[in-house]
């Protein structure tokens, strides 16, 4: 198992950048940079959100199943969110009020 | 938006794309996409320099100082390419303009402050759950971390509520 590469250092720091100014550009390809189609979805009208959310989600998630089932990637290197339940309950409700206020 | 502008992608086709930037992220770092920490780390040098005594004192404020110059953490370098990759895909279909997004019924300035409130409280709740919608429901929900899935899914039913009571500011 070769990956994660794990880069470090100023290699990390240019590929940081790299990856951020697609991540960039694919939210506002999708319109995840407009509040009114984000806040669309809590009342029913744009679920666009949910659809760029939700396709990029089952993209990386099966990505890194294929990569470990092909042995390249070591599933047990991958940094894995912590879960403290409620702390992450309580706080994503939290967000989710400040997110529908502002609008992002 | 307005008919000169190009309409946005499939949602669809730009998931499929974001999706692949995040496979890549945690192929290259070992660690997804982020977010709030960018702001934490910025929010946590401005203490220490306004009030070093103060800041040093917290923990978890001294831990971020710990980590080394704002420049030079991973988090605050790919939070500016994300301004610069937003910029470079509104520039092409013609999205680049200064407007402000809101609802029909709502004046600029409570637009504005409940944009202000809104930011504080979701920088707030970041920190109660340890990540936002970047670095945890999305990141956090690829690798399938159950903290992540709970934080969606309170995120909507925060959101879900929030909206109706706000309803004049979007609808």
């Amino acid at each position: 198992m070769i990956w994660p590469i794990n880069l470090e250092g100023l290699p990390g720091l240019l590929a940081g950048l790299g990856v951020g100014v697609a991540f960039g550009f694919f939210l506002e390809r999708g319109g995840i940079g407009d509040p009114k189609k984000l806040v669309g979805l809590f009342y029913l009208e744009d679920f666009t959100m949910l659809k760029v959310m939700f396709a990029a989600i089952a993209t990386a998630a099966a990505g890194i199943g294929a990569l470990s089932a092909l042995g390249l990637m070591d599933l047990g290197a991958v940094a894995v969110q912590t879960t403290y339940i409620w702390p992450q309950a309580v706080g994503g409700l939290i967000l989710g009020a400040g997110f529908a206020l502002g609008g992002y | 938006m307005d008919a000169r502008m190009k309409p946005y992608w499939s949602p669809y086709a730009a998931g499929v794309g974001l999706g692949l930037t995040l496979l890549v992220t945690y192929v290259l770092m070992g660690f997804g996409l982020g977010a709030s920490g960018a702001f934490t780390h910025v929010a946590a040098h401005l203490e220490g320099a306004l009030s070093p005594a103060r800041a040093q004192s917290n923990s978890y404020i001294a831990g971020y100082l710990e980590a080394g110059r704002v420049w030079a953490q991973w988090v605050v370098i790919e939070v500016v390419g994300v301004v610069v990759g937003g910029f470079l895909g509104a520039w092409s279909p013609g999205r680049l303009q200064w407007r402000l997004e809101k609802g029909a019924r709502i004046g600029w300035g409570r637009r504005l402050l409940f944009a202000f409130v809104g930011g504080a409280t979701v920088g707030f709740a970041s920190r109660v759950a340890q990540g936002c919608t970047s670095g945890l429901a999305l990141s956090g929900g690829a690798v399938l971390s159950p903290g992540a899935w709970a934080f969606t899914l309170a995120f909507m039913g925060g959101g879900f509520v929030t909206a109706w009571i706000v309803r004049r500011a979007w609808r």
